[in-house]
Parts: structure tokens; sequence; C-alpha cells
């Protein structure tokens, strides 16, 4: 993955909290409570300020796939999934599964990490 | 809107890692140009997306069209359209008099199976190839209307069974439904049948601010915007909103509704994408695109045929090129010189591009056009 490395990972940041989830770094709007998973210089809806806060673990699959076809430095099937994190911004994960499926839309899932390869990672609830 | 298509060529279309762009740009640009009975243009605005830089101008010095300023536009699979759509702008504000537009694409030079996803998006990052982000889409229909794995394949079996009729088409083969759902499974509930394959080709077209021949398609409206923001507020799967926005600047542009339309080139990269694009365009409610395709409406023979060229499922889709190559098939159309696949009595058609790939929005942009005879 060294040739990845030219330019800034442009994927959103977790970290664990004193409980021990894992959270997500992002971002609200202080003007019209806007939530953004990527951090940009202001509001890209009402150009207010954008103060960081912390998103997750908890979110609702709003859906998902398996990707079967090989791209550059992934081994398929790898399970995605968009999720909606609660009172939070919609964000593209992995399913942390050895063997990957179609999850429910409406499905609870919790971010779980990044994986190796440095993506979101979720497991249903 | 005072534009009109004087005259459309393309190549054929398909893997032809054995010709050059400029063998392709030739091809194209000479079937336009003698369609259009013209030697020379004021200017040429090209679309393409993988292009090298410096494509158009390498192919085009080589039949003599020099000394006139050439434009270059990138917007992922709508390229050439979004060409197209500034040719037509840029006559029927007095800029220039007449526009070659060009769309090219050498895709088998590039790449050996699937686009790579661009590692600089988000999204892409993550392992989104565009078939997973339509396959969302398609998963979320099948959950929230009931989309149905044989609705999807009845999108592939029509635009395969159109494509027969194309003698320019990459893939001239008839598949049936069972077919099409027992193909390789390439992002759940998407099969290797219901994704359109990397190909080369060319497309051109004359655009004159003046009618100078009774076989001269006039283009009633044109219409191009980028989308919004598509985050957990959009209410819509990706790009619904935006085909929507586009095609109703269009329809009001042009002064028409949609049951004014008798034929329609869409953008069908994946077999979701013509579901939803026909709902957008007005010809189903939301959620009611499945039916449509299975109804056989838009089936050559039915009331308003979509993709008769075979779209880019059957034709193929060199990115840059399919532009103009919906738009010859519509100008096709509406002369009546389609051939086999002529639909009867074509008088208004419209050309439908989605491009995309940016994370975060609606599409990176969608031209609609409206083309009247």
């Amino acid at each position: 993955m060294n040739d990845l490395e030219r330019f800034p990972d442009p994927r959103s940041m977790t970290h664990t909290d004193e409980a021990g989830e894992t959270r997500l770094r992002g971002w609200r709007c202080e003007e019209c409570s806007m939530a953004l998973a990527l951090e940009s210089p202001w509001c890209p809806r009402c150009l207010g300020t954008l103060r960081e806060v912390q998103f997750g673990p908890f979110g609702t699959v709003w859906s998902s796939t398996v990707v079967r076809i090989p791209l550059p430095g992934r081994t398929p099937p790898y399970g995605l999934l968009y999720v909606d994190l609660d009172d939070g911004p919609r964000v593209l994960g992995h399913l942390a599964t050895l063997v990957p499926t179609q999850v429910a839309i409406g499905e609870k899932v919790r971010l779980v990490a990044n994986t190796e390869l440095g993506d979101l990672a979720f497991e249903i609830v | 809107m005072q534009a009109f298509i004087q005259g459309v060529g393309t190549s054929l279309f398909g893997k032809q890692p054995e010709l050059s762009s400029a063998q392709l740009v030739w091809s194209a640009v000479a079937e336009a140009m003698q369609d259009a009975e013209c030697t020379k243009v004021d200017a040429v605005f090209v679309g393409t997306c993988f292009g090298e830089p410096g494509t158009a101008q390498r192919s085009l010095h080589r039949i003599g069209l020099v000394g006139v300023p050439i434009s270059v536009y990138e917007n992922a699979c709508a390229s050439s359209t979004q060409a197209f759509h500034e040719a037509c702008v840029a006559v029927d504000s007095g800029r220039f008099g007449s526009v070659l537009v060009l769309g090219v694409e050498h895709l088998t030079s590039r790449f050996s199976g699937a686009i790579p996803v661009e590692q600089r998006d988000h999204e892409g990052r993550t392992g989104l190839a565009l078939p997973a982000l339509y396959a969302m889409s398609a998963a979320r229909y099948q959950k929230l209307w009931g989309l149905t794995d044989e609705q999807l394949a009845a999108v592939s079996v029509k635009n395969h069974a159109h494509g027969m009729l194309n003698s320019r088409a990459q893939h001239r083969v008839a598949v049936s439904s069972e077919e099409v759902l027992a193909s390789r499974m390439i992002a759940d509930p998407l099969t290797l049948l219901q994704c359109c394959s990397i190909a080369d080709g060319a497309g051109a077209c004359v655009i004159s601010s003046a009618q100078t021949s009774s076989r001269d398609v006039r283009v009633r409206s044109s219409a191009f915007q980028t989308g919004r923001l598509w985050n957990h507020e959009s209410e819509h799967v990706w790009g619904y909103q935006l085909v929507k926005d586009t095609a109703t600047s269009a329809y009001e542009k042009a002064g028409i509704g949609i049951e004014d339309v008798n034929v329609l080139e869409v953008h069908d990269a994946f077999t979701i994408g013509e579901i939803v694009t026909t709902e957008a365009l007005g010809m189903a409610e939301e959620g009611g695109g499945g039916e449509l395709v299975a109804s056989g409406r838009t089936t050559l023979g039915g009331a308003q045929p979509v993709n008769p060229s075979g779209g880019l499922l059957s034709r193929g889709h060199p990115l840059g090129a399919t532009g103009t190559a919906q738009v010859a098939e519509v100008v096709w159309q509406l002369r009546g010189e389609a051939r086999a696949r002529q639909v009867p009595d074509a008088r208004v058609g419209v050309v439908e591009t989605m491009g995309g790939g940016a994370a975060g929005v609606d599409g990176n942009a969608c031209v609609v056009a409206v083309l009247t005879i």
C-alpha cells in the first residue's frame, strides 16, 4: 500500500473513548447542526462554524452489499455498508465478519474499529 | 434554444486495443462531418474522462482540424454530454456558428478489468467500486419498493435485445432473465450481465446555430447540473434527485412533458441505474421503475422505448464517448434512420447522462437534453 501513502488518507478517523467504545471523529455546525464525517473549513450547508464532536458507536444500516470483484489492494469478497450513525452523518464502512453477507436495511450496527486496511468497520448489534 | 444537430457519427464500440484513440476519433468525426456536409467548424468541444492530456489535439491535427479553439470537458460518464451541452449553449449565445462535439475514450489501454476506484476519494479509498454504489441503491429499492431480481434483470434483457439490432454495439447477444441472474455476482444484488463493461470508442456531432436542412435535429433544450449534497439527510437513493432536477429544468425550457417524449437514451451503466433514472425522468412514480420495464412500455414496440441502441449495457460504455453516442442514436431515431430498431414516428427524443464518482455529492454531473425534428 506504499503507493497510497503519497497523499493524505481521505477517510474518517476513529478513536476509543473512556468507556471502550469506538467513536467517529466528526464535526457539527454550530449554526444549523449539520453533522459531518469529514473535515471542512465551514459548514457546506449554511457556511456556519464547525466544532469537532464524536459520533457513534451505534447506527442504522441504510444499505449494504458484498463486493465480489478484485480491486487493487483488496481481497474479495467483502461486505460494505452505508450506516447512518445515531444523530450523526452517513458513513461507508466494512462489515467486520469473516464471511461477508448483505446486512438487512434498518439493522442496528456498532462501529468497532478501523480495519487493518484503515477502513471503518461495523458489527451487527 | 437555437441549436441544431447537423451531423452525427460514431466509431464501433467495444474492446478495440488494436486501434488508437486517433483512429476511433477519425471514424466518428468523418461520419459526423460528412453527415453534416461540412468541412470546417468554428470550435471543437471534447469530452473525455481518462483520456491522456492532448488526446483530442493529437487526433484532430492529422485530419486538418487545427487553428480553432479546442476545449476539453471532464465529468465522468457525462463528459461528452456536457461537451454537447456547452456546444449548444455556445452556438445559441452566438459565440460560435458551429461546433464539433467529440467524445472519446480508450479504456483498454488504461485498465484490464473494472475501472479502479479513486484512492483520493474517501469512499473510493474504502473500497467502494461504482458497481457497489449502484448495488446499494438496488438493495434499498428491493427493501423499500419490493423491486425484484427479475425486474432488475429485465433491464439487461431488454437492452441486450435492442443491441442485437445495433451493428455498432459491443455486446450483440440476446440474454435471458435466467442467464442474467445466473451470471457471476459482482456486488449483491447486481450480477455481471447487469453491469456495463469497459470499451473503446468515439462519437461526434456537429452543432450549428442555423438550420440548413430538413434533416437537422433541433436541440429544444439542454440542462446541466451538479448534484447537491448526498448524505444522511437525502430522501432518495444516489442520483435520483439530480436527474429529476435536471430533467425538470430541461422539460420546462423545452415546454414539454415526459408524456410528449417518443424515445429516450438514458444512463444504464447498471440495471438499477435505468430503473431509478426512468423514475426520475417522470416515466413512473418513485418505486415504479421495476414495473415500468417489466411492462414492456420501454421496450422497442412499446409506447416509450428506452435505450433502443442497446444502452450502455449492450452498446458498451467508453465513458467519454457515451454522451455523443446517445445523441447520435436519438438523432437517427428522429430522422427515421434507425433501421431495424426504428421507433415509429419518433418526433421528440430525450438524452440523459449521469456522471458520478465523487463521494458526498448526488452526482458529479447530469445532462438532460430534449431533441425534436
